[in-house]
């Protein structure tokens, strides 16, 4: 079943008055329990276009339909987890990844309840009564995935939520990512510039070109699951992937310094 | 020595007792009303830019001016009465505490509001849950000068209007020329001060502090 549908996403925005057109017309579909990564060039637009399927930020032209149905605005159906810093550092690591159950209403034996699976899953359970500003980066980030996971999205949308970890965190959040996802079913989108998380998270990567952005390239990744960082055998379809972004970086640097 | 000794006997006949409650009660009322809406105020200058432009540099212009130069406007409207203190010490207080809320909410990390409302917080339930912790650490600042102001603004009216509190028994204190009531008084009035700033706002400033991490 298709999950999500966005139709001719036109997005621009005004910069001192000049008009930059980020988005230029991204259709895409989305079929439930797909894992689909999205790559470009920086600055391309692609936390644009996950802020819209957010509902966060409105297209200029097109929609977004989830199940058939047209978004408007932001919705429980739709978490995401972002780049960094998007804890909030007045509540307990608890109290975060609760915020969205109790934002809705539900009981707190619950949330007690949900929360403390996700907890479980993550390995924050030594952390639940800590303070945000107690973690490491890597735990923070974790902290956010079962804050998103919590609610029980039909949809996990991710703004390169790995970005700023170290590089063994990273390798170890791939794979737990990767067992969440089959352990879930969670129809997911993850933003992420890092070939290689793409080739490692997704059955479908999305190759946005530079601005105005369009899909420029779709990759499927046909390969058995969990991958590993250093599986050699995903090395050609990082190399697809990269020669389709050089030409749109090395566009995007003349394009920028014009 | 005269000072503890007449501290001691007004507060044997319950007349100091009497002025500390008094004025704290007046305290207490003017500043919540304060700080109810110096924090609708805030939220209402950052939500609507164009009455941030308007309002805002009034705001800073009414934020100047003295508690106790609102005294005269105070005893026209209200004659010298518990509401005339009163707002004297909410007009005082006010702006101090709007001004705070405004840069306040201007300064949340929008991924706060973003995240709050990618959760399902919006209207009342994003003022409450995201907008005020998330600019807490400002407000209590707010907080803090509108009671400084309030306390000024509560003593400056009672020795004006003379009625009742400690101001009051200030200003009695110089009519019957008694150095040592005005001294008692002046030591409690900074007594008082000391407690609320020590007690209250430390402790709260603190606590906020290091459950941010910025202890
Ligand atoms: N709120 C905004 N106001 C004005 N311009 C914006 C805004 N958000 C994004 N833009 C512009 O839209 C374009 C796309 O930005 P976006 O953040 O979506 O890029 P991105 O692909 O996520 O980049 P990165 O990989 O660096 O995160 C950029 O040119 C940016 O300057
Ligand atoms: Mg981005």
């Amino acid at each position: 079943m298709t999950k999500l549908q966005a139709k001719n996403i036109v997005k621009h925005y005004d910069h001192n008055g000049n008009s930059v057109l980020a988005l230029d017309g991204i259709t895409m579909n989305v079929e439930e329990g797909d894992f689909v990564c999205i790559v470009g060039p920086s600055g391309c637009g692609k936390s644009t276009f996950l802020n819209i399927v957010a509902g966060l930020e409105k297209p200029d032209s097109g929609e977004i339909l989830l199940n058939g149905k047209p978004i408007s605005a932001t919705g429980p159906d739709r978490t995401m987890v972002f780049q960094e810093g998007a804890l909030f550092p007045w509540l307990k690591v608890i109290d975060n990844v609760e915020f969205g159950l109790k934002m809705a209403g539900i009981p707190k034996e619950e949330r007690r309840e949900i929360s403390q699976r996700y907890l479980d899953m993550m390995q924050l359970t030594k952390f639940t009564d800590s303070y945000t500003y107690q973690l490491s980066t890597g735990m923070k980030q974790r902290v956010a995935i079962a804050r998103a996971l919590a609610m029980d999205p039909e949809i996990l949308l991710m703004d390169e939520p790995f970005a700023a970890l170290d590089s063994q965190t990273r390798d170890l959040l791939l794979v737990e990512l990767q067992l969440i996802w089959e352990r879930t079913k969670k129809t997911i989108i993850f933003v992420t510039h890092n070939i290689s998380e793409s080739v490692i998270l997704g059955n479908r990567v999305m190759i946005f070109k530079n601005r105005p952005s369009k899909i420029k390239k779709e990759v499927i990744i046909d390969y058995k699951r969990p991958r590993l960082a250093e599986d050699t055998n995903l090395q050609k379809y990082y190399h697809e992937i990269l020669e389709e972004l050089k030409s749109e970086v090395m566009t995007g640097i003349r394009g920028e310094s014009k | 020595m005269q000072v503890g000794q007449t501290l001691v006997n007004e507060t044997a006949n319950g007349s100091l007792l009497f002025g500390i409650a008094t004025s704290m009660w007046r305290l207490v009322l003017g500043l919540a009303v304060a700080i109810v809406g110096g924090l609708v105020l805030g939220i209402f200058m950052a939500k609507i830019e164009t009455a941030n432009q308007t309002i805002g540099s009034l705001i800073l212009g009414l934020q100047s001016i003295p508690s106790v130069a609102w005294v005269p406007l105070a005893l026209l409207w209200f004659g010298p009465t518990d509401a005339g203190v009163i707002f004297v010490t909410v007009a005082g207080a006010l702006f101090a505490v709007t001004i705070n809320t405004h840069s306040g909410i201007k300064n949340i990390p929008p991924t706060y509001i973003a995240a709050g409302r990618n959760m399902g917080a919006s209207g009342m339930k994003l003022v409450t849950n995201i907008i005020i912790p998330a600019a807490f650490p400002y407000l209590i600042s707010g907080f803090k000068q509108g009671w400084a102001y309030a306390w000024r603004g509560v003593i400056a009216a009672e020795i004006i209007f003379s009625i009742a509190g400690l101001g009051f028994l200030l200003n009695l204190g110089k009519h019957d020329n008694n150095i040592a009531q005005v001294t008692g008084i002046l030591i409690v009035i900074m007594m008082i001060g000391i407690l609320v700033d020590g007690f209250v706002f430390k402790k709260i400033e603190k606590k906020v502090m290091s459950r941010w991490g910025l202890a």
